[in-house]
């Protein structure tokens, strides 16, 4: 830990929203100094828009993160935790999931676990974060906060700024490292507060919430994402999911042809270019002759399950009103051609759509 | 943004091609913490999100972001370390 007669210093979860930059301003502004760390999960939804080439208006969003720590000047290190570690723990939380496939706790712990060894190897007195008491339903209650407290081994060194009041004092408040009196009392959805704490502390630039950055908490990819493990589960694997799963769980339309096989057509140029990245190990599919998407087909599709695919990837090009389309199938070296009529039964296809 | 008239030349270039946000931003910190005080580094990318990011991880870490252009299919970077 810092001599206590040095300056203190302290290790700030940023994500860059309006939280988590209050929370910086509220500890920097006493003197201490703060060294901003963001995670990378491989979850982020501004993330993974950066990476299909920015927003359908051709504008690239900013690394939120990276702007906080700009604007209010403080170091910023990445972490990246998208590694196995972090996988094996959002396929089987010890604390269960969110609404969605969201693993909040188990999430915050391994973060501030990660945190609290960079504050080891920082000389750092304390971690803190912009967690606000009640802001949300699971992860933000008084239990749930201190259990994640205690969890990541970080008990009474990890301080909230924006509800420090309501909450013990940490070891930093109660050493004097950190005035309490001059940090927030801040509790549950209202961001009233914050916007007055921005306008006293020179805070003119946050993002506006977009009801969470992860894509863990989307209904749409939970669907996805419970899909696979179920499946693999369903054909005799473990539960387990890989950083290739993630990209193309947020890729594409994807499609359940059957326990065995599962269908992913590209929704547009960026999205196709990105499938053909990981086409190794999968069959790829094109309708020739006309504009078309790329598909990919997971898995061991029985002949009827071929046909199908062929069928649901004409649909979505430009032959699809035509009678007939030719559905070019490369796999492992080998080229297959399918003359199919492009599905044209919207309940069925709906039917198949994860 | 066009490529500056004057460039310093650079001490030390990496390429990071083919990484996307925030494995440039990542590369560049590695590689500037193994540098000394007031030398250039160049940092190739192919992630168009860099000529947003590199001015700002330099203004957070107190690095000095001489320029950032688009050359060919590639970016180009260049940053000088700051006094620590």
């Amino acid at each position: 830990m810092a001599d206590r007669k040095g300056k203190a210093k302290a290790i700030a979860l940023v994500s860059g929203g309006l939280d988590s930059t209050l929370a910086v301003a509220l500890v920097k502004r006493q003197g201490i100094e703060v060294k901003a760390v963001n995670f990378y999960t491989g979850f982020c939804i501004t993330e993974t828009q950066r990476r299909k080439g920015g927003r359908s208006d051709g504008t690239v969003p900013r690394n939120e993160a990276l702007r906080a720590a700009s604007d209010l000047e403080v170091d910023i290190e990445y972490v990246d935790l998208s590694d196995s570690g972090y996988l094996d723990l959002i396929v089987a939380p010890r604390y269960g999931y969110g609404a969605n496939a969201n693993p909040c706790v188990d999430c915050r712990i391994f973060m501030m676990a990660r945190a609290r060894e960079i504050m080891e190897r920082e000389g750092a007195d304390f971690v803190f974060t912009g967690e606000v008491l009640g802001q949300r339903p699971k992860s933000q209650r008084r239990d749930t906060l201190r259990l994640i407290e205690r969890e990541s081994g970080l008990t009474g060194r990890l301080l909230r700024p924006l509800s420090a009041k309501l909450l013990e004092p940490t070891i930093p408040e109660c050493e004097g490292l950190v005035d309490r009196n001059r940090l927030e009392a801040i509790r549950g959805r209202s961001r009233r507060r914050q916007m007055e704490l921005a306008a006293e502390l020179g805070i003119a630039d946050w993002p506006q919430p977009a009801g969470g950055c992860c894509y863990l908490t989307d209904e749409a990819f939970a669907r996805k994402f419970f899909d696979i493990l179920d499946a693999r589960e369903g054909a005799g694997e473990e539960r387990h999911i890989t950083r290739e799963d993630i990209v193309l769980l947020s890729t594409g339309r994807h499609f359940r042809l059957s326990p065995r096989a599962k269908l992913v057509v590209g929704r547009n140029e960026v999205e196709n270019a990105l499938l053909e990245n990981y086409a190794a190990g999968r069959a790829r599919l094109e309708a020739r002759g006309v504009m078309g998407p790329v598909a990919l087909v997971e898995g061991e599709p029985t002949w009827e399950e071929r046909a199908l695919a062929s069928r649901v990837v004409a649909r979505y090009g430009k032959g699809r009103d035509r009678p007939q389309v030719e559905v070019e199938w490369r796999e492992d070296g080998e080229v297959e051609i399918l003359a199919v009529a492009p599905e044209q039964d919207e309940a069925l296809v709906e039917s198949l759509r994860i | 943004m066009s490529v500056p008239a004057t460039l310093p030349a650079p001490d030390r270039t990496i390429d990071t091609s083919g990484t996307l946000c925030p494995q440039p931003i990542v590369e560049t910190a590695k590689a500037v913490r193994g540098m000394g005080e007031g030398a250039v580094l160049c940092v190739i990318a192919t992630d168009p999100g860099i000529a947003l990011d590199m001015p700002m991880w330099c203004r957070a870490t107190r690095n000095e972001h001489i320029a950032t252009f688009r050359q060919g299919g590639a970016w180009r970077s260049y940053v000088r370390k700051g006094r620590r």
